[in-house]
């Protein structure tokens, strides 16, 4: 039962950053029908801003709120901004085209965001400083760290933001009209492509938020790391519903508890089977995903 | 009719005569033309069989052993390029985890060498075999996944093969295999050969064995599956409308794809000696997704172009090796942008793709479709019969559409519709926009299920069957906005609707047989008849995207009646045409009618459908207002109020506005 308990913190604690990086694809692929592959290397790219800021830079030095403040401010704006000039160089001309030119392209991308961070920040293994002291509290056996319950909070605010967001503001509400209709959305004045960089924004500075967060709980840093996050996250979105904005937090927390369930009561080895497994299977069976409704597909 | 506009770069002849400066002249185009040139009319084989054995001369002759290495490399990537511009060049199918296949492949072949010694070569068709059975394990469960879903399954997919094979203790877990055996034939064993040697007869076999790859993708490409498979990249809807049954051609696209690379594969792990599962990451599949987008999707030449590029591409960035990805992903985005269509692009033009083909006098030719339409209805009749079914005679129901309903949401799009149409004559469906017109259409054909209601066609049920089937049983159909296979010729286009009267088989499209030979033969003059019936045969070797709108329309009708069905459904047929090519339409709808096809049509220009039809059905809000003939129809108070509104409402609206 410790275990469980255990197992179902942490679970908990990497769903939520999961479901922060399947939200940056869910807003993406809601607008323009496009998996943004280059989501979990956008990640990565705020990881190691944020890396730079605190270690190279010496922020660390800092007192902790102006620290954390900065850490997470910067790059989360860097993203935003690599996000967009992605999207105007590789995407913006493609819109128009077939579905598979503008998946190859944001391969592409994610293939080009990865090797510049190489390029920038080098190939080795970086380790966060630890901002947070690694103290908690128990829940009978378990032992949660305070650590986790910051970061769990702090993800489930930033969902609800975008949530409200997109939910009760009059830019979101054009958003929603987008995702179902680009034309009839134009006809009613809405300025398409201003949305469309909107999104891309939003991904960003999801991606920066979660990337920090990522470096603070694991420490390490790998340039390399985007493809595993961006693939688990992606899943994630797809197993939820994607295009679907609770479906992408169900998503990530259900990922997360899978891979901390399969670590603890199989063996870590196995997590990737069982998360892909899982997918194929929703999949078949629902191919809209567990809370989605059924998109017609992009002719 | 207006000159045709001069087509530019049509052949390889005509860009390699850009590229190099060179005019063609008339005797380089006597024997290169791609069409009528004497080269390149012997068989494709041939061709290829000449090229790979000077390849395979050559580099022992020059004896460079880092060039042989690096041609042994571009051989590989060719080999599993080739399979994977199937799945994604021609099927359309973006496969994220192809290394998967390479990996099976690779694995299968070592292990079987490894622990039961069995010769390299006795273990290539285990190989393969193996990966196409894991094409099928794969494809099955995602055949109905949307194309970008299938991305993200086919990347999972890919991972989960390889997390698998790390921690499988058979497979020597992170380590792999070792001491992988080198191939022997005839009793020479590589392993006693001095290196040079060894990596020369290496070169051979993978000469080859690209060779056999490089012919089978070829015959594929160019049968009947190849041409399923580019319709349903182009338009799977319309593709599986017009007979070609999607699903199975997708599950076929997983099964080659994974045949090729297991190939691939197997060779792989002869010639390295040592596998581990790193050889098969993510990179892989990625690097052959970009060697096949760098080449041209779905251009074979294009693949042997995209590998040379990607096997030398790291020897030349030699100074740059830790940036080689960097410069590929840049390289994947430009070519999207600038150039989408690859390095040596596949062309599907051909200005006379009925070279070869017996003309025919258009005045027999007329009578002759007829014979042979007649032919062919008192054959299926006769099995129609045999197997216990009625047969529909001239003048009796052929389509018996009874109680048929449908819903979205809460409107009631067909509401209990009843209606016979009688063989041999020409229907019509009008009624305002929104009546239902086209959803009364989807229902019939299988492309969408009534929420109630029997659709009875030559008397058997067509519930429950899918729209190919539906289309193999006679059922041909064109489409309200025009859905032609756009990258595809003209010809090519047509040639997809007798996809479900051909009977080859798989094996003998990759074998190329005469059986499928003279099938293709046949299915060729067939389709020019056809072409010619609409009056376009001239336009046969452009792409259909070429033509004007009014052509395009005829091109689907061509393509509907290609099979000889027993019903043809023209939904608004007319839509966008000028009153001489309304005209023309009229002439071609009593042509059909003639050959002894019933004709079954949507249209909304009432002068065109009160001139054309014997009987019309009026629908109004998805109900049966009206059923009769045109004179009659003209009559019909409701149909009059139907389409000018009712007095009332008009007095109502009047005292509204205050008149």
């Amino acid at each position: 039962m410790g275990t469980f308990i255990q197992l179902t913190i942490n679970g908990l604690t990497i769903g939520s950053f999961y479901a922060l990086v399947a939200l940056g694809y869910t807003i993406v692929y809601g607008i323009i029908r496009l998996i943004n592959f280059a989501q979990g290397d956008l990640t990565v790219v705020g990881m190691f801003i944020g890396w730079s800021l605190l270690v190279q830079f010496g922020f660390k030095a800092l007192p902790l709120p102006i620290a954390i403040f900065v850490a997470f401010f910067i790059p989360m704006i860097g993203t935003a901004i690599t996000n967009v000039v992605v999207l105007q160089l590789a995407y913006k001309p493609l819109l128009k085209r077939s579905l598979l030119a503008i998946l190859i392209t944001a391969l592409g991308a994610s293939l080009v965001l990865s090797n510049l961070i190489r390029f920038v920040f080098g190939p080795a293994i970086e380790a966060y400083p630890d901002l947070v002291p690694l103290t908690g509290f128990s829940i009978g056996p378990a032992h949660v760290s305070y650590l986790q319950v910051t970061l769990f909070g702090a993800s489930i605010v930033l969902m609800f933001a975008l949530y409200l967001f997109v939910q009760r503001t009059a830019v979101g509400t054009a958003m929603r009209a987008l995702a179902v209709d680009h034309d009839a959305a134009r006809l009613m004045g809405i300025n398409v492509d201003q949305i469309i960089r909107l999104a891309f924004v939003l991904g960003g500075l999801l991606a920066g938020a979660s990337g920090v967060m990522l470096g603070i709980y694991y420490s390490q840093i790998h340039f390399s790391n985007g493809f595993l996050l961006g693939l688990r996250a992606f899943t994630a979105a797809v197993l939820g519903g994607i295009g679907n904005i609770p479906g992408a937090m169900a998503g990530g927390m259900i990922i997360g508890l899978l891979e901390a369930y399969t670590a603890g009561y199989l063996s870590s080895k196995w997590q990737d089977v069982v998360v892909f497994g899982v997918l194929i299977g929703v999949l078949v069976v629902r191919p809209m995903g567990l809370f989605g409704e059924r998109v017609a597909e992009r002719m | 009719m207006q000159p045709a506009p001069p087509v530019r770069e049509t052949t390889t002849l005509d860009r390699i005569a850009r590229l190099t400066g060179l005019t063609a002249s008339p005797a380089l185009r006597r024997w290169f033309d791609p069409e009528t040139g004497r080269l390149t009319r012997l068989p494709f084989w041939l061709r290829a069989l000449a090229l790979a054995v000077a390849a395979a001369v050559a580099l022992p002759l020059y004896n460079d052993n880092y060039v042989t290495a690096v041609a042994i490399g571009t051989a590989t990537y060719a080999m599993l390029g080739l399979g994977l511009n199937i799945v994604v060049g021609y099927a359309g199918l973006l496969d994220l985890g192809y290394a998967a296949f390479f990996a099976i492949g690779a694995y299968t072949a070592a292990l079987l060498m490894v622990n039961f010694h069995l010769n390299f070569f006795l273990t290539l068709p285990v190989a393969v075999g193996l990966t196409g059975l894991a094409g099928a394990i794969l494809g099955y469960p995602t055949l109905r996944l949307r194309s970008d879903y299938l991305a993200i399954v086919t990347l999972g997919f890919g991972e989960m093969t390889r997390v698998a094979i790390t921690n499988c203790d058979y497979c020597g877990g992170p380590n792999g295999i070792i001491n992988i055996p080198f191939p022997s034939l005839f009793g020479l064993d590589l392993q006693n050969l001095e290196p040079t040697m060894r990596q020369d007869a290496f070169w051979i076999i993978s000469v080859v064995l690209t060779l056999i790859a490089l012919i089978f993708a070829y015959h594929i490409a160019h049968s009947r599956i190849g041409r399923g498979w580019v319709a349903m990249r182009e338009d799977e809807f319309a593709a599986e409308a017009v007979g070609v049954p999607t699903l199975r051609l997708k599950l076929l696209a997983y099964v080659m794809g994974g045949m090729w690379a297991g190939l691939a594969g197997a060779f792989f792990a002869t010639r390295i000696y040592a596998i581990d599962p790193t050889s098969f990451t993510f990179q892989i599949s990625v690097l052959v997704l970009i060697l096949i987008v760098i080449g041209g999707l779905g251009s074979l030449a294009g693949v042997l172009v995209g590998a040379a590029v990607v096997s030398v591409g790291p020897e030349v960035l030699r100074a740059v090796a830790d940036q080689r990805i960097l410069v590929y992903g840049i390289a994947l985005i430009a070519m999207m942008l600038f150039r989408p269509q690859g390095i040596w692009p596949a062309t599907r033009r051909k200005p006379k793709p009925f070279y070869g083909v017996d003309e025919e006098e258009a005045e027999e030719l007329s009578r002759r479709m007829l014979r042979e339409h007649q032919e062919q209805e008192a054959r299926e009749d006769k099995k129609h019969e045999s197997a216990g079914h009625k047969v529909a005679k001239v003048g009796e129901p052929i389509l018996q559409v009874e109680g048929l309903a449908q819903q979205f949401g809460g409107v009631r799009a067909v509401d209990d519709v009843s209606f016979d149409v009688l063989r041999g004559e020409i229907f019509s469906i009008i009624g305002p926009n929104g009546a239902g017109k086209t959803t009364v259409f989807n229902c019939i054909t299988g492309v969408q299920k009534p929420k109630s209601g029997k659709v009875g066609f030559n008397g058997r049920s067509l519930r429950g069957l899918p729209a190919h089937q539906a289309a193999a049983r006679g059922l041909g159909r064109t489409f309200q906005g025009i859905r032609l296979f756009k990258q595809m010729a003209v010809f090519e286009n047509v040639m997809v609707g007798l996809y479900s009267k051909h009977r080859t088989m798989t094996w003998q499209a990759l074998l190329h047989t005469p059986g499928e030979r003279a099938e293709e033969h046949r299915s060729l003059q067939e389709v020019r008849r056809w072409l010619r019936f609409v009056g376009l045969e001239e336009e046969s070797g452009k792409l259909a995207t070429e033509l004007s709108y009014a052509d395009q329309r005829r091109v689907e009708i061509a393509r509907a009646l290609a099979s000889h069905p027993r019903l043809v459904l023209l939904d608004e047929p007319a839509a966008g045409m000028n009153p001489t090519e309304k005209v023309e339409l009229v002439a071609v709808i009593r042509k059909i009618r003639d050959l002894g096809i019933t004709v079954v049509l949507i249209d909304h220009d009432m002068a065109l459908v009160m001139r054309v039809s014997d009987r019309i059905a009026v629908l109004d809000q998805g109900r049966l207002i009206a059923l009769g003939q045109p004179a009659e129809i003209q009559e019909n108070p409701q149909v009059i109020e139907a389409y000018l509104g009712r007095e009332e409402e008009d007095d109502a609206l009047m005292e509204a506005e205050g008149r």
